[in-house]
């Protein structure tokens, strides 16, 4: 972001660039990745069930195969409600992002186009994570309502598609923090050639 | 013995970027929605939710030792500056903590559900109030060690190998 206007709010900003002592998104993103991808691997297992009844049975862990598609829809459900938050809390701290203008990344990407591609390429998941529970809950309580397998093959290749984007795009975010610096104290000290040293919690 | 190992790039990792932060997701999202799965099927007593916490549990309990292991490794190669030590230290005995306490609340949720999967007692409530101060307390250590002190981002590794940081 253009660094004026973000002076403008220079009294109300920490070392790290946020009225905050640590940046919300990040951990956000935790709940919104590991719902989605839990969600999608117990749909797996529950798909896959007959295969690993015996195993189940050797671990003397009771299972039942509809217990699985449970964890798969309510895991989806609170991906979907806490990715509206993930990237509302994204683009917030996006626009006072002050990322080092002289990197360029490991995918040889400058932050400007890091920014950017973070930016839409969030929208666009939260778009899909929303479209996935509507349709697993489609298949839940509509068409597969009374199918011992609640879900389709094609659900759980869309699924997997967007594990591969979101691979892509958490590298894009792991790149803002960890190579250009954004919203890392320590590394917009050493930007203004201070000691992170004097950094104490 | 090193020089079998990948060089170390600019984060000082012999891997692209952090993996600890990435296999955390399995630790901090699955037992944080075990917890709330368990407090709204206690009051709507919809015991189909413990079955969801139950297997978020158990998934988050497997999660834990690998993210120890990643922990354990990019801890021993994050050259932590004088600041960031003790910080770095909290993390990582709490971290081995919580693999045991974690271990222990899902084992103890094994035996209860194998008794009765249709009931949970309300103590397990509370244990599982007290998980959650751990394991939010943890991230907060976590998010201060790469958030405030910047370990293996490409400044601080930097900085620290020039030996203008240390």
């Amino acid at each position: 972001m253009n660094t004026d206007l973000i002076d403008q709010l220079k009294g109300q900003l920490g070392e790290n660039g946020l009225p905050y002592a640590l940046p919300i998104h990040p951990n956000l993103v935790h709940l919104t990745l590991g719902l989605f991808i839990v969600a999608i691997a117990f749909d797996i297992v529950g798909v896959f069930f007959p295969l690993e009844k015996s195993i189940f049975k050797f671990l003397a862990i009771p299972a039942t195969r509809s217990n699985f598609f449970d964890v798969g829809w309510y895991n989806m459900l609170a991906a979907a409600i806490i990715t509206f938050f993930t990237v509302a809390a994204g683009f917030y701290e996006i626009l006072l992002a002050k990322p080092s203008a002289d990197v360029t990344s490991a995918w040889g990407l400058q932050a400007m186009e890091t920014m950017l591609w973070h930016g839409v390429g969030g929208v666009i998941l939260l778009f899909l994570i929303a479209g996935m529970a509507i349709w697993r809950g489609f298949q839940r309580f509509l068409w597969r309502k009374d199918m011992a397998r609640q879900v389709q093959w094609g659900y759980l290749l869309a699924g997997l598609g967007i594990f591969v984007l979101m691979f892509a795009h958490g590298t894009l975010g792991a790149h803002l923090g960890g190579e250009f610096g954004v919203h890392v104290s320590a590394d917009q000290l050493l930007q203004l050639g201070e000691n992170p040293n004097v950094l104490g919690v | 013995m090193l020089e079998y190992l990948p060089p170390l790039n600019e984060h000082n990792l012999p891997y692209p970027d952090t993996m600890h932060p990435i296999v955390v997701h399995f630790v901090i999202a699955m037992v944080l929605f075990a917890v709330v799965c368990d407090v709204i099927g206690y009051f709507t007593r919809n015991a189909r939710l413990y079955e969801v916490s139950w297997w978020n549990l158990f998934f988050a309990t497997i999660s834990i030792f690998v993210a120890i292991v990643f922990g354990q490794v990019e801890a021993g190669l994050a050259e932590p500056y004088a600041a960031s030590v003790s910080t770095l230290n909290l993390h990582s005995i709490l971290g081995w903590s919580l693999s045991g306490v974690l271990s222990a609340v899902t084992a103890w949720r094994y035996i209860l559900r194998s008794r009765d999967p249709k009931t949970l007692p309300f103590p397990f409530l509370i244990v599982g109030g007290l998980l959650t101060l751990l394991v939010l307390f943890q991230v907060y250590l976590g998010d201060v060690l790469v958030w405030v002190y910047g370990l293996h981002t490409v400044q601080v590794v930097e900085a620290v190998r020039k030996g203008v940081l240390r």
